[in-house]
């Protein structure tokens, strides 16, 4: 095989590698910009060498295969965090909404027990003033509305956290079927021995996906890869993917079922996670305490009402509607029982011009009513709570994003592909080409010259 | 090593982080408040609302003390003016006393004496913004009411309750003094002492007994003035104090969510230092790859 046709082959399998090497630097250069993309490496392997009498004689050189460059641990890591980022995000993003109703002073909750209780003190100044009689209603009517409007958007909020955990649900089972269905492909070329780089980037990037919307374990094994929630449910194995579904339960939200189990409460992370840990904790400890906050506020304040006697001198009687037994629901509920001023229970004796019941129910402002605490030390609570709680998930979304870039940047460093290389590249496949180019024309020449030979 | 050879994600992040710094400065530096929102400082926005609720109280507490301050000087001036009508009446008594008037002088002194007690009822009926100040607190009709059947002609249908009104906290003060106490205690009826004057002019007998009644119920009445004066003191100490209280609880406020702006302001600066040297970096990596170079 040696002799000049062999400098021959050998030159052809120089051309050929080198075509492919360029093919491969193009490839890279066209997806430099592709997410998720690792980029390829051609590796080179020379030729099985031929022996001829004393000497072994190398045949050139043959493309062995084309080499995706990933780290694996790098993009568990990333799968990991980005769990971790979507579950931050949703969580802050409603948290964000949240506070806005206890935003600003000189409005909402506390804003308005205050003034009630400032038109309570204005009253008794002049307790059988009818026009400051009616303003007192108007404040206790304006403390029933603040509690029904906040109530309501915490509602509100409630029902659009469940349409998006149905739309979340709609995604991931996209995402799964989309990740069997690549792994078909994956599992196709593998059997015949074929390289699957480009169906693996691709799931790799579904995983990425998935990962933001729900917690994902991935498990290896020969047959192909499965994905399981990390309590266990599967979602993909190797070509099936096992849809989650929505049922509407009590209360009008949306659970989440694998099968036929009900895994609502087993998702930590992920878009998924965030969202009902907002809809089913964070959102329905609020909607309690303002409740309580409500119900003890009326109660109490009934209760003071009633000692009293009205600008008639008839007993007082409940100035709120009384909220309903055990509260829940006392904050949308929360309405004023009575609408003529007359009504209001401002005597301690019965006499029209004694003030001394509104001392009485003034004096609720600095009574424990709820939990233990005043009035606006516990609605100060929540507001420290709700605060706090944005802020330290607004610090956990930065931290996040910290650890997200860096390891972006270690696979980037890994796998991302790089201009300047495949330019050095494609140099050196150029110049390559050229050689064996020129190898190929000094064989002709001299093949030339054999054919000749002996000739004039 | 090889290193990241697209750092523009990166980049693009800390522009963001940048711009975002940059938001939360100027926020700051135009509303004047550093604390907009809960999350910006959880633990201020929770004393916050007790500021606010003590700020519209302290304010509530001012109004109270001006509403009573001017019900308290009605009722002093009506008072002063009853100590006057009384003096003069006391002087009628005397001169009525000393043995030299005719009949009918007399009886001229006695009809002028009962001018004197129409003069009293009206004052001990004095109203503030149309309710009685001194019915105690059966403020929906005049207390002092004339009536036969009562032995110095007048009645009183008010009571004895006495309103208090916060004027701090904790802090309350007795609102109103009941004509029972002013002008129909017991033992110091100024009613009754003016219809026995009167009825000594018009019998020309007991005018010793009667003075003294007078004079009695005088005294009495000129005591419990004191009350005002005392409780008007009262509600001025409280209101020069309530005006420091409201200034504590505005320095509170500043200092709770003001905007610092001296800091405000480098934050802004150096925030827009960042971006734009993170932009200029940004403008510089896209020029270079050795793609520019091969010919």
């Amino acid at each position: 095989m040696s002799g000049l046709y062999g400098s021959l082959s050998t030159a052809l399998s120089a051309l050929l590698a080198s075509q492919s090497a360029l093919e491969t630097s193009a490839n890279n250069v066209a997806n430099a910009n592709t997410p998720g993309y690792s980029r390829q490496r051609p590796v080179l392997v020379p030729g099985d060498p031929v022996v001829l009498g004393r000497f072994t004689f190398g045949t050139g050189v043959v493309l062995k295969k084309l080499e995706s460059l990933r780290d694996s641990i790098l993009e568990l890591r990333l799968n990991q965090e980005t769990q971790n980022q979507g579950h931050l995000d949703s969580t802050l993003g409603a948290l964000q909404q949240i506070q806005v109703m206890f935003s600003g002073t000189d409005s909402g909750i506390g804003d308005a027990i205050t003034k009630f209780f400032d038109s309570l003190q204005q009253l008794s100044t002049d307790p059988s003033n009818l026009a400051l009689r009616r303003g007192l209603l108007t404040a206790a009517g304006n403390l029933a509305t603040v509690f029904n409007t906040t109530a309501h958007n915490l509602q509100e909020q409630r029902s659009n956290l469940d349409l998006n955990v149905v739309q979340t649900v709609g995604e991931i089972n996209t995402l799964t079927s989309q990740i069997a269905a690549v792994n078909q492909q994956i599992a196709n070329l593998e059997n015949v021995h074929e390289d699957a780089s480009t169906f693996l980037d691709q799931r790799g990037s579904l995983i990425r996906q998935l990962s933001s919307l729900i917690d994902v374990s991935v498990i290896t094994t020969e047959r192909g890869i499965a994905l399981t929630t990390s309590n266990g449910t599967p979602l993909v194995a190797q070509e099936r993917s096992f849809p989650l579904t929505t049922q509407i339960a009590a209360g009008g939200i949306h659970k989440v079922f694998a099968g036929t189990v009900d895994i609502t409460a087993l998702i930590p992370s992920g878009k998924l996670g965030g969202l009902l840990d907002v809809r089913d904790n964070r959102i329905p400890a609020l909607q309690g305490n303002l409740d309580l906050l409500a119900a003890s506020l009326a109660t109490a304040l009934n209760t003071a009402h009633r000692t009293g006697f009205d600008l008639n001198g008839a007993a007082g009687t409940d100035l709120f509607v009384p909220p309903p037994a055990g509260g829940a629901g006392a904050a949308a509920a929360l309405s004023v029982a009575i609408s003529d001023p007359a009504l209001v229970a401002a005597s301690s004796d019965g006499t029209p011009g004694s003030n001394g019941n509104l001392l009485v129910l003034s004096a609720v402002h600095d009574q424990a009513v709820a939990a233990g605490q005043r009035p606006l030390d516990f609605y100060g609570g929540l507001v420290f709570q709700v605060g706090s709680d944005t802020a330290s998930a607004t610090a956990d979304v930065d931290a996040s994003q910290l650890i997200l870039r860096q390891l972006e940047d270690q696979r980037a460093a890994v796998s991302g592909v790089s201009l300047d290389e495949e330019g050095a590249n494609m140099v050196r496949y150029q110049t390559a080409y050229q050689a064996a180019a020129r190898i190929v024309t000094t064989v002709n020449s001299m093949l030339d010259s054999a054919v000749n030979l002996g000739k004039d | 090593m090889r290193v990241n050879p697209t750092p523009m994600p990166d980049l693009l992040a800390a522009l963001s982080r940048t711009r975002r710094d940059t938001q939360q400065a100027l926020l700051e530096l135009s509303s004047g408040r550093r604390v907009n929102q809960p999350s910006d400082d959880p633990a201020a926005a929770a004393v916050l609302v007790q500021n606010h609720d003590q700020t519209i109280f302290t304010a509530r507490y001012l109004q109270s003390l001006s509403s009573i301050q001017g019900q308290f000087q009605t009722a002093d001036a009506a008072l002063s003016s009853v100590i006057v009508a009384l003096t003069r009446a006391l002087s009628l008594g005397v001169e009525g006393a000393n043995g030299t008037l005719s009949d009918t002088d007399r009886a001229a002194v006695a009809g002028e004496l009962q001018g004197v007690q129409d003069q009293l009822v009206s004052l001990a009926n004095t109203s503030f913004q149309g309710r009685p100040l001194f019915a105690g607190t059966l403020t929906n009709s005049s207390p002092f009411v004339a009536d036969n059947t009562s032995p110095s002609g007048v009645r009183y249908d008010g009571n004895d309750a006495v309103n208090t009104v916060q004027i701090g906290d904790g802090y309350q003060i007795a609102a109103n003094k009941p004509g029972s106490q002013l002008f129909v205690a017991p033992g110091h009826d100024v009613f009754l002492a003016m219809s026995g004057l009167i009825q000594a002019m018009q019998s020309n007998s007991g005018f010793d007994a009667a003075i003294t009644a007078l004079r009695d119920a005088f005294d009495y009445i000129s005591g419990q003035r004191v009350f005002y004066g005392n409780t008007m003191n009262q509600a001025l100490a409280q209101t020069n104090s309530l005006g420091n209280v409201k200034l504590q609880l505005s320095q509170q406020e500043n200092t709770l969510a003001s905007t610092d702006f001296e800091d405000a302001a480098s934050r802004l600066v150096n925030s827009q230092a960042a971006t734009n040297s993170t932009l200029a970096a940004i403008g510089r990596i896209s020029q270079l790859s050795l793609f520019d170079y091969l010919k």
